[in-house]
């Protein structure tokens, strides 16, 4: 006669818990993850040599409060929206175009969508038109919105050690 | 891609490649028109700086797009067709000929672009025959005496002699 052994020590008993407790834990982190407290923003291009493209968030006490961008005039930046999965209807609007305008992009990547989906990125493309500052208002079918200080800064004239001789 | 020399144009093949379909109708967007300016798909060097060029669908959704820069010729060198450089005379029997080709450069940075070379000539030993194209020029020799050739791009030129004998 076949006889099934089980191990009912208090040890394994304490290990299971633990382990459950861990994976309990990991999903509530996916879940806040995943629906958060609103889009988040990534930048997907670098800088070309010698001029700024960058996105930074600005934190609060609880958390991510909104972003900041620095772009130098003429300068493209790609960034991807992310709310528990690619942005859906994703609409980025610019205080003032003039300055920094704002393009719907298809970059043709896929990016995770919940736990085990893909989904086309969500994504813009930012452009320095001209110095100076504004904002965008990032907005998507959720309703949550973000905001994205822009400063749009001059090119570096070139320094008198690279300027070439004749 | 070098950089474009102030008063080139240069003739972009744009193709993008997107998984999952062919390369859809593009159109091309300087992001500072004073830099580089888009006309009829050719791109226009117009001044010192770098420009991201977006490129776009018919409904204006970006797929790309790259920084171009643009340079002011420093230097101008020339060379046969075959890409011998000239560094001296010319020495040329009527009835033969020479093609020259101008190369323009911003100190070690060899520039891209077509149609950046002003041509003149200083004497009548050689006839200037175009072949086409914006750049190169044929002299034919024509009768025993000294020619100047001057090429130039912005305030940079160069010039080189050609001495026609019998």
């Amino acid at each position: 006669m076949t006889r099934f052994q089980s191990d009912d020590s208090p040890d394994t008993h304490r290990f299971l818990g633990v382990v459950y407790a861990l994976c309990a834990f990991a999903i509530l982190l996916a879940l806040i993850a995943s629906t958060g407290c609103g889009p988040m923003l990534s930048a997907q291009s670098p800088a070309p040599p010698g001029r700024s493209a960058r996105l930074d968030a600005v934190n609060g006490f609880w958390g991510l409060k909104s972003y900041r961008v620095e772009l130098s005039e003429g300068v493209a930046l790609a960034l991807t929206c992310y709310e528990g999965g690619p942005c859906e209807k994703l609409v980025v609007t610019s205080d003032d175009p003039k300055i920094a305008e704002v393009h719907a992009a298809s970059l043709g990547t896929l990016e995770p969508a919940g736990l085990v989906n893909q989904q086309t990125a969500s994504a813009v493309v930012l452009v320095g038109k001209s110095t100076g500052t504004t904002k965008l208002h990032v907005r998507t079918r959720s309703g949550r919105k973000r905001e994205v200080a822009v400063t749009i800064i001059a090119p570096p004239r070139p320094s008198p050690s690279a300027a070439v001789a004749r | 891609m070098a950089p474009l020399a102030i008063g080139t144009h240069f003739y972009p093949d744009v193709s993008a490649e997107i998984a999952g379909t062919s390369t859809p109708a593009l159109r091309l967007e300087s992001a500072s028109p004073d830099v580089l300016t888009v006309e009829d798909g050719v791109l226009v060097a117009r001044k010192s700086g770098a420009s991201a060029v977006l490129i776009s669908t018919d409904d204006g959704s970006v797929v790309d797009f790259v920084h171009v820069w643009v340079a002011p010729a420093t230097k101008i060198t020339l060379a046969r067709r075959d890409g011998d450089r000239i560094d001296g005379a010319i020495g040329l029997a009527v009835g033969e000929d020479v093609t020259l080709v101008p190369t323009l450069w911003n100190g070690a940075q060899k520039l891209s672009g077509d149609g950046g070379a002003a041509w003149t000539i200083d004497g009548d030993a050689v006839t200037v025959l175009r072949d086409g194209s914006s750049d190169r020029r044929r002299f034919r020799a024509r009768a025993p005496g000294k020619t100047t050739v001057r090429v130039g791009n912005g305030e940079t030129t160069t010039s080189v002699e050609i001495e026609v004998v019998q």
